[in-house]
């Protein structure tokens, strides 16, 4: 999921295109569905057309636009929006629950996700910035965390123990993948490196984080 | 030119934001700014405490936004600074007095008398929290260096960005630089590590705190209290200017300081 900021349009745009470019984020975000959260903002059919070009070039295709999910915003931006064009209109922001690992549904959050908010999405979670303690990200699929992950995180929320949790700072107050759960060492570690968290055996496992598609070993 | 409107919030109580809020309004006074500061925390009313003002109120802020009473007849006028009132809070009521909309009136009110309106917010993240939010053109944490303050300034920030302020800065209070030195306190780095964002300000612990605070005195007034000074960097940064941060010597690392001079 991608939230547009405030700001002038074409800064927006310039600043969701340095961070496609930076490094690695190419082959992460490789044909990823996107769904784009507004903001305050009122797009104009041609911004999303843009939008939708720049998304293309990183092999990205726009399967949604979605309206902010705060209350307040909400209401102001109903009073004022234009109606968004009906070909990427959804009503429901979350799709359909993918049944194969090779599906890509996935939910971006670009922001330090902080104590008291929490993301719940059917697909993967994928954030970009921190997720700090007090906060919870409970995904379906896996969920990855480009930045220090220190919350309460779920992977496989729906029984699925193939889910994986993978963060550059592996450090979350609790981990709990499909029904097992597991609390973070209570000593501190340093350095910190990227690692990911599966099951083996039965258990959760933590990892240096070297391949993400080496599901299951 | 019209003032900001800058409110002062912590989740957390206990942290310092009443004393900061009195000290800050010093500070920016002791600038030749116009400054008044207002207490939101209606029913636990204690800015006019801290400022030495308690005596002179006769109305509050719940009276002039009743109707009862006009703004001007409210405004306490501090008895050394002469750029510096206070708004007080009613004692008699709770927070439900008053309303968002109330409170965005009364500040815009405010505004065109003063350059700074600061805005002493209730712990918490119910009603008082956001009344006193709704106005703010800028948004300050205060923070102290512990987990669970953090933990509450982390959650107020996440409150503060969903309501579309721009990004909250940060006053870290009662540091100890000897707690820090000796790893047993969360430092500055700890803190905006979690929190990220901008810091605009650090105050050393400073035990006149709290005799200047019952005296109703508040330390910006002196110029040798450590606390004091903080304050002061804090409002010149407010105002723009580019003030260095400083590293604290705090008062028991003397030893220390005299060990240096015999090595030299």
């Amino acid at each position: 999921m991608v939230t547009l900021g405030e700001g002038e349009w074409h800064t927006v745009l310039n600043h969701l295109a340095a961070q496609l470019r930076r490094p690695g984020a190419q082959a992460f975000f490789q044909g990823a569905r996107v769904f784009l959260e507004t903001g305050t903002r009122a797009l104009e059919v041609t911004q999303i057309e843009e939008l939708i070009a720049l998304l293309a070039q990183h092999g990205m295709t726009l399967v949604a636009v979605s309206e902010p999910s705060s209350q307040a915003a909400l209401q102001r931006v109903h009073a004022t929006l234009p109606p968004v064009p009906e070909t990427l209109a959804v009503k429901e922001a979350a799709p359909p629950h993918p049944d194969t690992a090779n599906e890509t549904y996935a939910l971006l959050v670009q922001r330090t996700v902080r104590s008291g908010q929490t993301y719940q999405y059917a697909g993967t979670i994928v954030v970009i910035g921190d997720v700090n303690p007090g906060a919870q990200v409970i995904a379906e699929g896996d969920v990855l965390v480009w930045g220090k992950l220190r919350g309460v995180v779920h992977a496989g929320a729906a029984g699925n123990v193939q889910a994986i949790v993978g963060a550059l700072v592996l450090a979350p107050t609790q981990l709990r993948i499909g029904h097992l759960i597991a609390r973070a060492p209570e000593e501190k570690r340093t350095p910190y490196f990227p690692e990911v968290a599966r099951v083996r055996d039965g258990r959760i496992v933590v990892e240096p984080w070297t391949e993400i598609s080496g599901r299951g070993g | 030119m019209a003032g900001r409107i800058i409110t002062l919030t912590s989740g957390k109580g206990g942290v310092g934001k009443t004393t900061a809020t009195a000290n800050l309004g010093v500070a920016l006074a002791r600038c030749a700014q116009r400054v008044v500061c207002v207490d939101a925390d209606i029913g636990l009313r204690n800015l006019d405490v801290v400022m030495g003002l308690e005596n002179r109120i006769v109305y509050d802020l719940v009276d002039v936004v009743e109707g009862r009473a006009r703004l001007r007849q409210a405004l306490i006028k501090d008895k050394r600074l002469p750029e510096l009132q206070l708004l007080p809070a009613a004692q008699t009521r709770d927070k439900s007095a008053v309303t968002e909309k109330q409170m965005i009136k009364l500040c815009e009110d405010l505004r065109k008398e003063f350059d700074f309106i600061l805005i002493d917010s209730p712990a918490g993240i119910e009603l008082g929290f956001r009344n006193s939010i709704a106005p703010a053109d800028e948004v300050i944490i205060v923070v102290t260096p512990e987990v669970s303050a953090v933990r509450d300034a982390d959650r107020v920030i996440g409150l503060i960005e969903a309501s579309e302020k721009p990004a909250p800065r940060l006053i870290i209070n009662r540091l100890r630089p000897a707690m820090v030195r000796r790893g047993e306190m969360l430092d500055t780095a700890d803190i905006l590590e979690v929190l990220a964002i901008e810091l605009l300000g650090i105050v050393p612990e400073d035990e006149t705190i709290i005799t200047a605070t019952n005296k109703g005195q508040p330390v910006a007034l002196e110029n040798r209290s450590p606390a004091g000074g903080a304050f002061m960097r804090i409002a010149r940064r407010l105002m723009g200017e580019d003030v260095p941060f400083q590293t604290f010597e705090d008062s028991s690392g003397w030893l220390e300081r005299l060990s240096h001079l015999f090595k030299r």
